[in-house]
């Protein structure tokens, strides 16, 4: 029985879809099935990022309406065997088309025979927030290192706390630009987590590729030098249960101690 | 026995309805009580009598209690300074001690939360930018305020609020409100809001606070 995990922000913009992608991808690469469902009804894109959306023939919408069935709907990705699908989200319809008894029912569905169901959130938390994490089990809530990022991601996880999922929601740090946090002007790591009161699940560093890769449909944990990707294969070792110690803000510029260590093995 | 009888004291006169009586018998004496005094007036020294209605451990209805008006009212020479009983409802209890306490408040707020309370409130919890909390009563805050604070709620400006006030984006006593600008509070403990005499909201400490409500600095044992 597999674990349904809700990916919310609150805010726009920070990174859900992204994120939802790579972690999905990650745990994929690990050998986890996993299934990705888009519930951004009417701005779909996370089939986009995947660079799955030329094969969607069915969306969730026909699904909960009886159109079709679950499996015709899941888009499977021919890169990882078996190991990765998508319920992509509708385009021609809004959010009010589904409820969350909906959602609930499709993720009931499905968690039997993946690993892990991920739920790209809508921004917001009207009602495609309601239905995302319906059936949740567990939620990360993503923010950047912004105030208004921060101020959006304490309502989400306030309204949280007002309906508790299974497990408490933890926290990603996204889009951290190394040298603002270092110099001081943007808020730190230990202060967003502190404020937020959650669990951190980790840190991503910013990183051009992080879009050039969305933009040609393959995520970023595919490229497995990028220090972004490193953050999201961490993000998808903690999920399996690992410790793993978070990055440190100054590897780049220092060269750090598994910079060195990987630099051996480059060189020959 | 009477059901209804009259007592002299030293403010005036108490009367008092039996409970063991059925309200109906009190209704009954009651009317001949007040006749045998019109018909008798030298029988009481006053003019004019003020009745304290004592209604013993019996709570009357409102339909009950304007019986009573009613029926007093007939006789110009009596008027109803009061009705009191020696009990009250178990919901009028809870509500009185839902006001009377402090309670203690130990809870993340977070933006867009909001929190009601009754009577005064010791906080010890955190206030997120675009928390709030508010209360009837007081509030003593020893937590982290980074939200809105607003005590009396709805219109009591006799409340105040005392904790570390610096950060917080706004405090409200009653109607009155003050957005806290970034220098405007010293990082103290002992900062008081209150709303003073001219009804404008005004900050002191903790130092001076048998000026700034005497009242509540008696209650709490300031004398």
């Amino acid at each position: 029985m597999g674990k349904a995990i809700v990916i919310t922000s609150g805010k726009g913009g920070v990174g859900k879809t992204t994120t939802s992608a790579n972690i999905g991808t990650a745990l994929a690469l690990m050998g986890k099935r996993v299934c990705m469902m888009d519930l951004d009804i009417g701005l779909r894109n996370l089939d986009v990022v995947l660079g799955l959306d030329n094969r969607i023939i069915y969306d969730i919408v026909d699904v909960a309406e009886g159109r079709a069935k679950l499996v015709q709907a899941l888009v499977k990705d021919k890169r990882f065997d078996d190991k990765l699908y998508l319920l992509p989200a509708a385009q021609n319809t809004d959010k009010t088309a589904l409820q969350p008894e909906d959602v609930k029912e499709i993720v009931d569905e499905l968690k039997p025979d993946y690993d892990y169901v991920l739920i790209d959130c809508p921004a917001g938390i009207e009602q495609g927030f309601m239905n995302a994490v319906a059936g949740a089990d567990a939620a990360i809530v993503v923010t950047t290192p912004e105030i208004s990022a921060v101020r959006d991601a304490d309502r989400v996880v306030g309204l949280l706390e007002q309906h508790p999922l299974k497990e408490a929601p933890r926290l990603l740090i996204n889009r951290i630009r190394r040298n603002m946090m270092q110099d001081g002007s943007t808020m730190d790591i230990d202060e967003i987590t502190r404020h937020l009161g959650i669990e951190l699940l980790g840190i991503i560093f910013d990183d051009d590729a992080v879009i050039t890769t969305s933009n040609q449909g393959e995520p970023i944990v595919l490229k497995t030098d990028n220090p972004a990707s490193q953050g999201y294969r961490n993000v998808a070792r903690r999920l399996e249960g690992e410790t793993v110690p978070l990055m440190k803000l100054e590897e780049q510029e220092t060269g750090g101690f598994w910079h060195t260590i990987s630099s051996w093995f480059h060189r020959g | 026995m009477q059901a209804a009888v009259l007592r002299g004291t030293q403010n005036g006169y108490d009367l008092v309805l039996k409970q063991s009586a059925s309200f109906e018998q009190v209704m009954v004496d009651l009317k001949e009580l007040l006749e045998n005094l019109k018909a008798d007036p030298q029988a009481l020294e006053a003019t004019k009598v003020s009745l304290d209605v004592l209604t013993e451990d019996r709570i009357l209805t409102a339909d009950e209690r304007t019986q009573i008006e009613q029926l007093v009212g007939n006789y110009p020479r009596f008027e109803i300074h009061k009705i009191a009983a020696n009990v009250m409802t178990v919901a009028d209890a809870i509500q009185l001690r839902e006001r009377e306490n402090v309670h203690l408040l130990s809870k993340v707020i977070r933006n867009g939360q909001e929190v009601s309370m009754q009577g005064d409130v010791l906080f010890l919890g955190t206030i997120h930018e675009g928390g709030k909390l508010r209360t009837t009563g007081n509030i003593f805050s020893m937590g982290n305020v980074a939200g809105i604070l607003q005590a009396g709620y709805p219109d009591d400006e006799s409340k105040l609020i005392m904790g570390n006030l610096q950060t917080a984006q706004q405090i409200r006593i009653a109607e009155q409100f003050d957005i806290i600008e970034p220098d405007q509070l010293t990082d103290s403990g002992q900062t008081i809001a209150y709303v003073n005499d001219l009804h404008v909201l005004s900050y002191g400490h903790l130092d001076n606070l048998k000026k700034i409500n005497p009242k509540l600095y008696n209650r709490i044992g300031g004398i």
